[in-house]
């Protein structure tokens, strides 16, 4: 699903530019579970970021299902995001202004799905994270374990291909990151494929494959025999 | 996908209270000034404006002065009209009007006093098409003494009574006449300078003897007559216009016919003996410009304020540009948010209008509304503002939509230079406006006060004026008892002096006569220099008044030629070439085929408001008697004492007169009444300037909160390495002040410009002094800081490790 070779980011300010990634390839199938680790500033979320397509590369060639992506302008990128691609933040990342029915709501608007087929999608959904009795709350008035269950519900209203999560658990305590992770499994093996960035080892201990970035390259790439472990 | 847009925007706005209500509030403030000035100026605009009124024009006089034609008289001779119309194939027609200044009706003993009519003839139902609603439209004004009424005065009159062939007696200068109304037309409306409630048929001029053969004999000597026409649609008025002009009537080479269009009259025109003191298209233009001005600021708060937010904003940006937003999509909710909020503030400024209207007009009696038919005139400009609302919506909506959504989710959105720049240039646009508006409050207000300091050259204090009909009735019974009258007065406490004379400083040019060709004491023959006179029947006149003379005296009883002296003024002497006065007493002058004396010269004195130069003057002895003036000591210092003197003439004048009425007038206030418009000018300006400030304080404000907030880390971090309070309010504010001194620089040669064109309208005007620029420049910098400094000490005063416990 994923092919990236020779991949380079760098930033520039007006007079320091740091090199993010440097050289990296990787190569995820459909129905994987990868998770990224490394020490802050390796470069983790700008890769998930590039495989996001919410940013280019400044090098290299990104194949996202058999399509080079990493040349394309904003709006392309957005039509090939939408319906394909979820995303999971470590900051739950909803908007303040909209309902928990609402912001699930979001991705399907924008795909143009009819109002009665929304409306039963997103039902369905919250039922499955088990947050349907919280439809008509803002987030501020939900617990961060429930905000998050609300974005993973947003990220999957649409059934995408690939869910990418950034430190899902990252502001969540042990027992409702370990809901978290259990859902991310579920949907795993439902044939979603989900490339996580994590500091945890506990969670990248639900992922088949973890992969190791330090200064921007990747440095160990290791299997994962048992899957979904439960601690 | 829309609903959720607007959900999200009202839910947005209610969130966010203080920035909603500086926002909804500035932009109402801005709105409804733009919405009130617009009805003003509409109102004023729509003067004389009825069917067909497009193709109707005025004819006035100009007058030789010196080497060029001025504009000298609104008013025309009775020839005007009818040789225009038969010299002209493109006149259609043609109708006079002989304005009356008063006339008194009775009906079943009843006496009605009535201003605003006039003497028409046949053709003006063709020309002014106001509406007839009783009588037959070819007829109504054909037969002498017939008469035309507006319902208003026929209700009046009549009450429920049919009025169509009743008779009315007509009373005025001492005459009566038996009139039948023939007809009822639509009341005519407030907006025309030829205020109109009777029209009396122009036949009856032979029959009324108020009117001399000077004024029925068709001639060219008497000009009392406003004349108007009407052309075909297709002529070419310039070419008429020249023609006009070039015309050689009656081979008078000191004054010519020139016309004007009917429409530009009230705003345009501002000629001696006009109908009424019509308005001011400076007036109107300068308020047009502030509206605009007001409008502006609030919408340059509006982006500012907005486009500063936005930046808030960016991690819902994000969020859903990772829902698969595309940037349109982003940007239509932008301004979707624009839009509601913006026609929220215009909904608001409709009620908040329609409210100061109707306090307006209570207060003033003016007819101002905000009716759909106002709409409909505007409707040019309300497109206009709502294109600019788009306008305004779409630059928020671009820096919003534009937002990376990588950074946008970290929050490292930061704004951009050039948007930097954009805002700078906004601020210190606002800031150039307010400079602007309070450099020009002040001149405004200066000059006002500069006209109401001058020395007049007379003194009007303590002085009241009256006239009836009877006064004015040439009648020896009644002039023996105008004699008792007076001598009856003289005897009150009080009373110092009692004058007669045909008008006083302040009564306008009404009762004044102009001329032009005068023979100087050396015989020089002047033709084209205008000169104005009038008559006075006691020599205390200018003891009165406090005239002073700079040679010779007042009038003298026992003159050999009693009737043909007169006292005139300096400028009147600098005209005839008197340079030494002393050497001009005993002159003789001639002028209207007479010989005159001169006994005295009085300094200059300002017959009208200082607005004009002051004017040569004649002033006659002569048997006259439209006003008595009454002047009281000045022992009299309460209003009470002022209404028992006047209670004590009353009763007089009613001893002798009991069947007339009695008005007065102080001619101290009626000559100040002159600066009346002015003086509304003033205040209005001096509102919206207020309103200006408040709209430009309110964004600054709103602008220095959010400034804060996205300086807070930057605040906290200088604090923790020793910035002092002040360092930090330094730091805040020094932007605003540089961004003041800019938009000082530039108001000063735009106020100055601004003022200096509204200074040409007074003869007299102030000075434009630097202390005023210097003065505008401390309000401005002083509210500013006061504004900014509000939030940016609360910012600064803060306790450093809350922010930074935040980060």
């Amino acid at each position: 699903m994923i092919q990236i070779e020779k991949l380079k980011k760098s930033f520039r300010t007006e007079e320091v530019e740091t090199l993010a990634l440097n050289n990296v390839n990787l190569k995820v199938e459909t129905g994987e579970f990868v998770a990224i680790m490394g020490p802050s500033g390796c470069g983790k979320s700008t890769l998930l970021n590039i495989i996001g397509m919410l940013d280019n590369p400044n090098e290299g060639y990104y194949h996202f299902d058999g399509q080079e992506v990493g040349g394309l302008k904003e709006n392309q990128r957005t039509k090939i995001r939408k319906g394909n691609l979820g995303f999971v933040f470590q900051s739950f990342n909803l908007i303040d202004e909209l309902t928990v029915f609402e912001n699930v709501e979001l991705p399907l608007i924008y795909l143009n799905v009819k109002k009665s087929e929304r409306e039963q999608k997103v039902r369905q959904v919250l039922e499955r994270m088990k947050i349907a009795h919280r439809e008509k709350h803002f987030p501020q008035q939900l617990s961060g374990g429930q905000q998050q269950r609300v974005a993973i519900a947003r990220a999957v209203v649409t059934n995408p291909k690939l869910i990418l999560a950034d430190e899902p658990t990252g502001n969540l305590d042990s027992k409702n990151g370990i809901e978290v992770m259990n859902l991310l499994t579920e949907l795993n093996q439902e044939g979603t494929t989900i490339v996580m960035v994590t500091h945890s080892d506990r969670d990248s201990h639900y992922a088949h494959r973890v992969i190791n970035l330090f200064d921007g390259q990747i440095v160990t790439e290791s299997q994962n025999r048992a899957i979904g472990v439960q601690l | 996908m829309y609903t959720l847009y607007f959900k999200i925007a009202i839910r947005y706005l209610l969130k966010n209270k203080l920035y909603s209500v500086i926002n909804i509030l500035g932009l109402s403030i801005g709105v409804a000034s733009f919405i009130l000035i617009m009805v003003y100026v509409n109102y004023e605009r729509s003067y004389d404006s009825f069917d067909g009124s497009e193709d109707v024009y005025r004819v006035y006089m100009d007058y030789k002065q010196g080497d060029t034609f001025v504009p000298g008289d609104a008013q025309t001779y009775n020839l005007t009209g009818p040789t225009i119309k038969n010299k002209f194939p493109e006149v259609l027609e043609q109708v006079r009007l002989y304005k009356f200044d008063e006339v008194v009706f009775t009906y079943n003993n009843k006496i009605f006093k009535e201003k605003d009519g006039a003497l028409a003839d046949p053709s003006y139902f063709d020309i002014f098409k106001y509406p007839l609603l009783k009588g037959d439209l070819n007829s109504v004004l054909q037969e002498p003494n017939t008469i035309v009424l507006t319902q208003n005065l026929a209700t009046k009159l009549f009450r429920d009574e049919n009025p169509i062939g009743k008779d009315i007696v007509a009373f005025s200068a001492g005459n009566e006449v038996l009139l039948r109304v023939t007809g009822i037309m639509n009341n005519v409306p407030k907006t025309t300078h030829m205020k109109t409630n009777f029209l009396i048929s122009y036949a009856t001029i032979h029959t009324w003897d108020t009117f001399g053969n000077y004024y029925r004999e068709p001639n060219w000597n008497q000009n009392h007559f406003f004349t108007y026409f009407k052309v075909d649609k297709n002529t070419n008025i310039d070419a008429l216009k020249s023609k006009i002009i070039a015309w050689d009537f009656q081979g008078n080479f000191r004054e010519r016919h020139n016309i004007e269009s009917l429409e530009d009259i009230h705003l345009y025109s501002n000629k001696p003996y006009e109908a009424e003191v019509n308005g001011s298209a400076v007036r109107v233009k300068f308020l047009t410009a502030i509206a605009i001005v007001i409008l502006v600021l609030a919408w340059l708060n509006y982006i500012n304020l907005s486009t500063t937010k936005s930046l808030e904003r960016t991690k819902e940006v994000g969020i859903r540009k990772v829902a698969g937003a595309q940037r349109a999509q982003l940007g239509i909710q932008s301004v979707i948010e624009s839009m509601i909020l913006n026609f929220g503030a215009i909904l608001l400024a409709i009620c908040i209008s329609i409210f100061v209207l109707s306090i307006y007009n209570k207060a003033t009696g003016s007819e101002l509304a905000l009716t759909v038919e106002t709409i409909k005139q505007l409707s040019p400009v309300i497109a206009i503002v709502i294109l600019a609302i788009l306008l305004v919506s779409l630059y928020p909506a671009w820096v919003l939509s534009s937002y990376s959504p990588s950074k946008a989710l970290k929050g490292k959105i930061r704004a951009s230079a050039n948007g930097l720049h954009i805002r700078k240039g906004l601020i210190i646009t606002q800031f150039l406006a307010t400079i602007v508006l309070v450099m020009s409050t002040i001149v405004i207000t200066k000059q006002i006060n500069h006209l109401q300091n001058q020395p007049l050259g007379t003194s009007l204090n303590n002085i009241i004026a009256f006239s009836g009909e009877l006064l004015t009735k040439k009648d020896a019974v009644l002039e023996k008892k105008y004699e008792v009258m007076k001598n009856e007065i003289m005897k009150l406490p009080y009373v110092t002096h009692v004058v007669t004379s045909n008008t006083f400083p302040g009564d306008g040019f009404g009762n004044l006569s102009s001329s032009v060709g005068i023979t100087y004491p050396d015989g020089t023959q002047d033709d084209h220099n205008v000169n104005y006179s009038y008559e006075v029947n006691n020599p205390e006149y200018f003891e009165m008044m406090d005239m002073k003379f700079v040679a010779g005296s007042t009038f003298l009883p026992n003159h050999k030629e009693k009737n043909q002296q007169v006292v005139i003024n300096e400028k009147m002497a600098q005209m005839i070439g008197i340079s030494n006065p002393k050497e001009g007493v005993g002159k003789k002058i001639k002028f209207w085929n007479e010989e005159w004396n001169i006994t005295g010269i009085v300094k200059n004195y300002h017959h009208f408001g200082l607005k004009a130069s002051v004017i040569p003057i004649i002033i006659r002895y002569s048997k006259v008697d439209n006003y008595m003036l009454v002047k009281f000591d000045t022992t009299i210092t309460s209003a009470s004492g002022y209404t028992q003197a006047i209670t004590q003439i009353e009763n007089v004048w009613k001893q002798t007169f009991p069947e007339s009425t009695f008005d007065y007038t102080f001619v101290d206030k009626q000559f100040d009444a002159q600066y009346d418009d002015d003086r509304q000018f003033n205040k209005v300006f001096r509102a919206f300037t207020i309103l200006a400030i408040c709209i430009a304080a309110l964004g600054l404000f709103g602008l220095t909160s959010y400034t804060c907030v996205q300086r807070k880390k930057e605040i906290g971090i200088r604090k923790v390495n020793g910035a002092s309070i002040f360092k930090i309010l330094k730091l805040l504010n020094i932007d605003f002040i540089k961004w003041i001194g800019i938009a000082f620089v530039i108001a000063i040669p735009i106020a100055w410009y601004a003022m200096n064109s509204w200074l040409e309208n007074f003869a007299v005007k102030t000075t434009i002094s630097w202390w005023i620029f210097v003065l505008a420049g401390i309000v401005t910098l002083v509210i500013t800081l006061l504004t900014v400094s509000w939030k940016s000490f609360v910012a600064a005063s803060g306790n450093p490790v809350n922010v930074l416990r935040d980060e």
